[in-house]
């Protein structure tokens, strides 16, 4: 008895399919390589929704408007906390505001509506992520947190809206003005953040946008060596006595009416109230979002950091 | 005698916890120097500040707010005769929690004011609820009284929830309200608060033996000439009133009011309120101590809330007494 895996072949038929089959299966793999690539060509403006602030200004920088931007519940003038060409395109209602609320990010819905290709979102909506795939969205996450962060995440959305070159220009010019707004620092001050209102605020610690923004202004930022994923912890209030902070920057979510009554809370904090900040009056309140959130243009927030906050001119 | 050593296990305890407060921290300030800080020995710096303005104000807060939760729980329990009853069932929780979210998302210009905030919408909710418990001919029925503790708490509920909803980006600031977790605030919450804890602990003293008494059942009691459903609302109202004051200092931790007392009679073998309420007091005032401190040296410079630590060092406790007595 003769045993055999497979038919043996008694003429030239059955090569001549597996032949076929195979140049079959080859075409069909070059046609999905093609589709990829054809997949990476750049995605127009009104295909992509910008949840991040830093995404929607990276493609107001280089000149795309996204469909539509995000927008927190109930924060005051969200529109202001955009570049001038997307600013202008909310206020002329060429680009919608999704409204967007924790952890689930925008309304799906509203979202499915507006048909985008892509979505700019950020880490802390990821958990909406999965249901925007669902509906055939592509999802990337555009919320850097260091300067490094910044210019190659304006790689990433540059090179999907096709503006490289935008990008390398922008990139350049942003070294250098951050270059010159961090030029001349001398003592570097001890600085906590403090992100928060109440007795129990979170301090910004080393790996959150606003740690990064205020060691690069010359701040000496204190987090009595406390470290955690999330970039922000609840540090004793121990520490500060000990580390005695020459200045003290709260951004407490409030707005700019509640300044006066938080900076006169913070000075009877009983741990707070003997530091060289509150002797000093170095106790400031921060309400717009450049210290939570990294912008285009962080030269310019260091520059208001170095002249208003830490002095260090 | 299993009374006597229980009493005295506390005691040394609590004098453990509070020794293990003042002298862990953040900052390593060695035992010696605690002492000479203590004592009034050392020259004013720091390290004094830290002890001092920090370290001791968050110390009898824990025992205070320990011991109030703890009488809170048993006063409960006892009067409305439910093992599942605690401050959440009176409202008093769900109306506290309401009081600061409102302060904190709507009004944090006005931040000083959440321990005023939180004391008045606890007692509010708790107030709400006695109304509609004890009103009617059918009123101080103890269904009555848990059912509508559960709606308002529902109903207060759902307001945080919506007030959480719509300032999404201020919500972290009330996470460790909600958790619960004492600060260092120094005297400052304690001296708007002391004189709610104050009477509520001397009305709890006078309703002791009254206590005892309805556990008999409420004919027995009242051929006893006492009046179940006066003792009920005074013993509601008296918990009610500690609850809120605690809640006003360290935010939610009703699941200590929940479980000491149950530990305290499973571990006493009775339910004699003569024993089983101030030994409450004592259990709730080492659990809070001692899981403050935990929470806040277990990750130092971390601050960590103090809820999840009380379930850690009480849930196993309780466990095993619960297995014990069955």
């Amino acid at each position: 008895m003769k045993f055999s895996i497979a038919p043996e072949p008694k003429n030239g038929l059955p090569l001549a399919l597996i032949a076929g089959l195979t140049a079959v299966i080859l075409i069909a793999i070059s046609f999905a390589g093609l589709a990829q690539s054809a997949s990476a060509a750049p995605i127009k403006g009104n295909k992509i929704v910008a949840l991040t602030p830093f995404s929607a200004n990276a493609m107001g920088t280089m000149g795309v408007m996204p469909r539509a931007v995000g927008e927190v519940l109930n924060t005051s003038d969200t529109a202001a906390s955009f570049v001038p060409a997307i600013e202008s395109g909310i206020r002329g209602r060429r680009i919608d505001q999704l409204l967007l609320t924790h952890p689930n990010g925008p309304n799906l819905e509203k979202l499915a509506k507006l048909n985008p290709k892509l979505v700019f979102t950020s880490p802390q909506w990821s958990k909406g992520t999965s249901a925007m795939q669902s509906l055939g969205i592509k999802v990337k996450k555009s919320e850097p947190i260091t300067l490094g962060g910044i210019y190659s995440e304006f790689k990433k959305v540059a090179k999907v809206i096709g503006k490289q070159k935008a990008a390398k220009r922008y990139i350049a010019k942003t070294k250098a003005k951050v270059k010159k707004a961090t030029a001349g620092i001398g003592a570097r001050k001890r600085v906590m953040v403090i992100l928060g209102v109440g007795r129990t605020p979170f301090a910004f610690l080393n790996n959150s946008w606003g740690g990064e923004i205020v060691k690069r202004s010359g701040g000496n930022l204190l987090t009595g060596g406390a470290s955690n994923s999330s970039g922000f912890a609840r540090i004793s209030d121990e520490v500060v006595i000990a580390a005695d902070p020459e200045v003290i920057i709260a951004v407490p979510h409030a707005i700019k009416n509640d300044i006066e009554g938080l900076i006169e809370y913070m000075k009877t904090n009983p741990a707070w109230q003997e530091t060289t900040a509150v002797d000093n009056e170095d106790l400031y309140v921060s309400t717009d979002n450049s210290l939570l959130q990294a912008g285009v243009d962080p030269a310019k927030v260091i520059r208001t950091i170095r002249s208003q906050y830490l002095k260090n001119n | 005698m299993r009374r006597t050593a229980i009493v005295i296990f506390l005691l040394v305890a609590l004098a453990a916890a509070v020794a293990a407060s003042l002298a862990f921290g953040a900052v390593k300030i060695p035992v010696g120097h605690v002492i000479d800080i203590l004592l009034g020995k050392d020259a004013p710096g720091p390290e004094v500040r830290i002890v001092e303005v920090l370290r001791m104000p968050r110390t009898v807060e824990a025992m205070v707010v320990g011991a109030a939760l703890g009488v809170a729980g048993a006063l409960l329990q006892g009067s409305l005769g439910n093992p599942l009853a605690s401050p959440d069932v009176i409202g008093v929780t769900g109306g506290a929690g309401f009081g600061a979210m409102l302060i904190i998302l709507l009004y944090p210009e006005s931040i000083h004011l959440l321990p005023v905030s939180a004391l008045f919408f606890g007692l509010l909710a708790a107030g709400l609820v006695f109304i509609i418990g004890f009103s009617g001919s059918t009123g101080g029925g103890i269904g009555r009284v848990i059912l509508a503790g559960i709606a308002i708490a529902s109903l207060f509920s759902a307001a945080t929830a919506a007030l959480m909803a719509a300032y999404p980006d201020r919500v972290p600031s009330g996470i460790f309200f909600l958790v619960g977790g004492l600060t260092s605030t120094g005297w400052e919450t304690l001296e708007t608060v002391w004189p709610y804890f104050a009477v509520g602990g001397i009305l709890t003293c006078f309703l002791i033996r009254p206590l005892d008494r309805l556990m008999l059942g409420d004919d027995v009691a009242a051929s006893l000439g006492s009046k179940p459903r006066l003792i009920r609302l005074a013993a509601a109202a008296a918990a009610a009133i500690l609850a809120s004051a605690a809640a006003a200092v360290a935010g939610l931790l009703a699941f200590l009011g929940l479980v000491v007392p149950h530990v305290v009679r499973m571990a006493g073998g009775t339910n004699n309120h003569t024993f089983v309420i101030p030994v409450s007091a004592l259990g709730g005032a080492v659990l809070l101590t001692a899981a403050d401190t935990l929470a806040r040296t277990l990750r130092a410079p971390i601050e960590m809330p103090v809820g999840p630590f009380l379930v850690i060092l009480g849930v196993p406790l309780f466990l095993w007494l619960l297995r014990k007595a069955v």
